[in-house]
């Protein structure tokens, strides 16, 4: 890995004084993991838990005439049955974002879905649910319900689910639209803008549904206890909304103390446990039994029923002048929600956010509309609508650039917003963003001028054919000023000087557990083995709207560097009266607390532990005892973004129409390292994800059944090692005044860059542009074949990719 | 029909009931609460649930019950000691930072260990083509690899100081 600093920079970081951040330190979870010890929520034992299993609707729409559970109830072992006649009828959203935004940048979440409904909108509708005292019981029990429906007519296309005479899913959503927006930052005269132009590029595309394929598959356990309170465990990256969400929307007689919200180990999220799971129908079972139940899902459960990327269906409209200059940008985005709103909403609005953000322009307008289909639930996926409008708005600027024959990188130079301007989060002013030394670092290591011969350059004839693509991004480090984006920590001294650092965010593998640590122990001076990190209960930790948006290392972070500067004042101003115990006479703002001691500046020689005070505290006979603890808050308003610059080199069979990626380099924006193994861990995976959602990942429905057909990890390929190419990450490192240490986010970005690339990369090595993705060998050929022209049609996925 | 079973897991044996139907990965987690093995597909085609059975990596998610018994079973949680601490490997993982959710890692290991034993100094190819049965979504496989390397050589080392002690 490579690290670079940029020296022309003032606030260059000073490693030599840092005990603990920007050191590749081992996550405190991770020997845990490869013990086998790690807990994940179906390792939990707990005496008396019973297992419960669901009955999903065969129809992708379908209506429940009559439903008979005698059969089943009889089964020896079967403690309960519930149908949709049992469950409440209050409608709730997976998605529990509603809880944390404002009105001002969104008109509004709907609620649209039952925890078991006798109107089946799609195959992964749940109708009955069942308690029994084992897996095999439970699931003898989900045979033996007879079930007989009525068999509407469904939509799969969210073009067709648009037409008037379209089936309507949802009774009170007219022409199948479950949400419609300008862009709440739309901006001048895009008309105007277009026809004062030199050039203008118009370029259409849609992503696939790439699905999460966190290897651990759902599940969700819910106990109450004698006094109506109810504990649930689930892998969740947002318990607290959860809880608000669950309360508010679905258990009316439920309060937000009356449920606890247990996170365990988490087997990878990348934005799925965001959406609500199992744990209503878990709440449910565990109410009407009166036991602790544990639902669990297979995982062509997942595929069918839980959630994906939202299929985005975006036109992006770009106005130019001669030299170069973005002059008017237009997206018009047509998602595809799936059976219910989910975070497809948000994502598509994020997208636009992101898309028409990235350059500066004074003409923007953006419009989204997202429909209902019969298909499975869409969600929020890693990237969050970033990925999916830089696969079409990355092609858009690269055909700009060919109208007008200007490099790529020099293109996108011309464009991008400069520090000062407004940010892309248009209220915010853009505070930092080292976008171009990404451009420029990650062309110097690609060699990106070597390898991009130009765009009139003569194409060899020959099978295979090589080329190289770029794309830029910008994301959030947490949405401040769109979500409720705060956080607090908790920090206490033990008795023998170690501490431990309550914190809200989820582990979710990324390593933010760690990450937060060293904050902890470079500004507490407690050592960072001496940290014990306490996350994943509700009822302990503060409240954070969860882990994602790339927010944790910024937001948690900054609050708990506050913890961290409070612990180490207190720390101070109780060690006087022991320096003074021993004749020294010191100052508070004298004194350093490092590695576990305290010292005088200008007498380092002259030590007492932290242990020493921090037990004298607790053991303190004579005066009210106190243990050593502080809290700390952080409250973020803007976005903060984080930027990216990724380059791609493939080769193209033109025979068969596939693409091997040969290399692919990213260059990131972080602001500060806190864990360059930690990060370049989170770079890596996301770029292999990035990949598989360019090249392979495709989720195929069949469409006259509106069945999933490849709901195995068999048949749903996602890349294995033999798939990872040459991979190479820089950091571009400029500390950003804000963030803790100066660090951006980094979650996220990975994965947003590859697709663009690699769509730029086939272009230019067989001139030819992808419309859909994943850029699968067959649409590749059929490209290739009609030289560009032929499109085609229904080669994947849900909506038949009619682009 | 319930019948008792033994089976000989990480050098314990165990008499445990099971059933014809079940599965090794429900037996070791269910029956012996060996939860370091985990399922993840339960169809054979991720590897996170991989075991050694008589020394070969074996997906215990589609390993009837009934097959594995009196046979040699190894988990994860027979790869660290209470005398040595962590294996060379695990050891190597956790270096290189090569579990991120850690949901496949049980299985990588078992996969790796047993490559390691066939063959002790494995290229980065080989190692790559050993696990390309088990699916990683967090990691990009690259610290994996890395890891696994990183192991090979340490025992090398190991190996040389043996041999000249």
């Amino acid at each position: 890995m490579q690290i670079l600093r940029q020296s022309e920079h003032t606030t260059k970081p000073q490693d030599d004084e840092l005990l603990y951040v920007g050191k590749s330190l081992q996550k405190p979870d991770v020997a845990q993991k490869v013990t086998g010890q790690a807990i994940y929520t179906d390792d939990i034992r707990i005496s008396g838990l019973i297992e419960g299993r669901l009955l999903h609707c065969p129809h992708p729409f379908a209506k429940v005439k009559a439903i008979d559970t005698s059969k089943a109830k009889s089964l020896p072992g079967v403690t309960a049955i519930l149908t949709y006649q049992d469950a409440p009828q209050n409608k709730f959203s997976r998605s529990t974002m509603a809880e944390a935004l404002p009105s001002f940048a969104y008109n509004g979440e709907r609620q649209d879905q039952k925890i078991l409904t006798d109107i089946c909108r799609y195959r992964g509708d749940c109708v009955a649910a069942v308690a029994a005292e084992n897996i095999y019981v439970a699931e003898q029990a989900i045979d033996l319900i007879d079930v007989e429906y009525d068999v509407l007519e469904p939509v799969f296309d969210p073009f067709q689910a648009l037409e008037p005479n379209a089936p309507q899913i949802h009774s009170d959503a007219k022409n199948n639209i479950a949400f419609e927006m300008d862009h709440p930052f739309n901006v001048g005269d895009t008309k105007q803008a277009f026809a004062d132009a030199d050039v203008i590029v118009d370029f259409s595309g849609v992503n696939s549904r790439q699905k999460h394929l966190h290897m651990e598959t759902d599940s969700a356990i819910a106990q109450f206890d004698e006094n109506g309170r109810v504990t649930i465990i689930s892998p969740s990256q947002g318990p607290h909304l959860g809880k608000k969400h669950l309360s508010e929307r679905v258990f009316s007689d439920l309060e937000d103390g009356d449920i606890r919200w247990l996170s365990p180990t988490i087997g990878g999220g990348f934005g799925a446990r965001l959406a609500l799971g199992l744990e209503p129908i878990a709440v449910l079972l565990a109410r009407k039994t009166g036991k602790p139940v544990r639902v669990t899902s297979t995982r062509e459960e997942d595929f069918n029923g839980y959630a994906s990327r939202t299929d985005q269906h975006q036109t992006i409209r770009l106005a130019a002048l001669n030299d170069g200059t973005i002059t008017g940008i237009e997206q018009y985005i047509i998602s595809d929600a799936g059976a219910y709103l989910s975070h497809s909403a948000t994502t598509s609005l994020v997208n636009m956010q992101k898309s028409l953000g990235l350059f500066r322009c004074d003409n923007v307008y953006g419009h989204v509309k997202v429909v209902y289909t019969n298909t499975p639930v869409t969600a929020g996926f890693r990237g969050y609508g970033n990925a999916e409008g830089a696969f079409v708005l990355q092609q858009a600027i690269d055909m700009l650039a060919e109208k007008l024959a200007i490099d790529p990188i020099e293109i996108r130079s011309r464009n991008i917003r400069k520090e000062g301007e407004q940010s892309f989060f248009l209220p915010c002013v853009l505070e930092h963003t080292r976008l171009q030394e990404c451009m420029d670092e990650g062309s110097k290591a690609f060699g990106w001028n070597k390898k991009f011969k130009g765009w009139n350059r003569d194409k060899s004839q020959g099978r295979f054919q090589r080329g190289v693509g770029m794309s830029i991004l910008n994301h959030a480090s947490g949405a401040g000023g769109f979500l409720l984006e705060h956080s607090s920590a908790v920090m206490k001294i033990q008795a023998d000087g170690s501490a431990n650092l309550v914190i809200s965010p989820c582990e979710m593998g990324q390593g933010i557990l760690g990450a937060v640590t060293q904050i902890a122990a470079e500004l507490s001076g407690i050592p960072y083995e001496k940290i014990r990190v306490v996350t994943g209960d509700t009822d302990i930790t503060l409240f954070d709207i969860g882990s994602h948006a790339s927010r944790s290392i910024f937001v948690v972070g900054n609050a708990v560097a506050n913890c961290a500067k409070k612990i180490n004042d207190i720390i101070r101003e109780c060690a006087i009266t022991h320096f003074e115990k021993r004749q020294v006479k010191v100052k508070k703002e004298d004194l350093i607390v490092q590695g576990g001691e305290v010292f005088p500046k200008t007498n380092p020689e002259t030590t007492i532990s932290v242990r020493e005070i921090a037990h004298d505290e607790i053991y303190n006979f004579t005066e009210i005892g106190s243990q050593i603890s502080a809290s700390g808050a952080y409250l973020s308003t803007s976005h903060h973004p984080n930027h990216q610059a990724g380059f791609a080199e493939v080769e193209v069979d033109t025979e068969t129409g596939h693409v091997t990626v040969l290399k692919y380099l990213a260059a990131h924006d972080i602001g500060r390292t806190i864990n360059p193994l930690l990060v370049e861990s989170q770079m890596q995976g996301g770029a292999v994800q990035g990949l598989g959602f360019a090249l392979k990942e495709d989720y195929v429905l069949d469409q006259t059944t509106g069945e999933v057909l490849n709901d195995t990890l068999l048949t749903y390929t996602a890349p294995t090692v033999m798939d990872v190419p040459e991979l190479k990450n820089l950091m571009i490192e400029d500390p950003y005044n804000h963030g803790p240490f100066g660090a951006k986010g980094v979650g996220e970005a990975g994965v947003v860059n590859p697709a663009a690339a690699i769509a730029n990369a086939i272009y230019d090595a067989i001139g030819v542009r992808i419309h859909s993705l994943p850029a699968s060998p067959e649409k590749v050929l059929a490209m290739l074949q009609s030289g560009g022209r032929e499109m085609p049609n229904g080669a994947s996925h849900v909506s038949g990719q009619r682009l | 029909m319930k019948t008792i079973a033994t089976f000989h897991v990480n050098g314990q044996e165990y008499d445990t009931v099971i059933e014809p139907h079940m599965v090794l990965a429900d037996i070791l987690r269910d029956n012996l609460n060996l939860t370091g093995t985990k399922r993840a597909c339960s169809g054979g085609n991720c590897g996170a649930c991989t075991v050694l059975v008589n020394g070969r990596p074996t997906c215990s998610c589609i390993t009837l019950g009934m097959l594995a018994r009196d046979k040699d079973i190894e988990t994860v949680e027979g790869l660290a000691s209470t005398k040595n601490g962590l294996s060379t490997l695990q050891t190597a993982f956790v270096q290189n930072n090569a579990a991120q959710c850690g949901f496949c890692t049980s299985g990588m290991l078992m996969t790796a260990e047993a490559l390691l034993r066939e063959n002790p100094q494995p290229t980065r190819q080989e190692v790559k083509i050993a696990i390309s049965g088990n699916i990683c979504r967090c990691t990009g496989y690259i610290k994996i690899v890395d890891a696994i390397m990183e192991a090979v050589s340490t025992l090398q080392t190991i190996n040389n100081h043996n041999e000249k002690a």
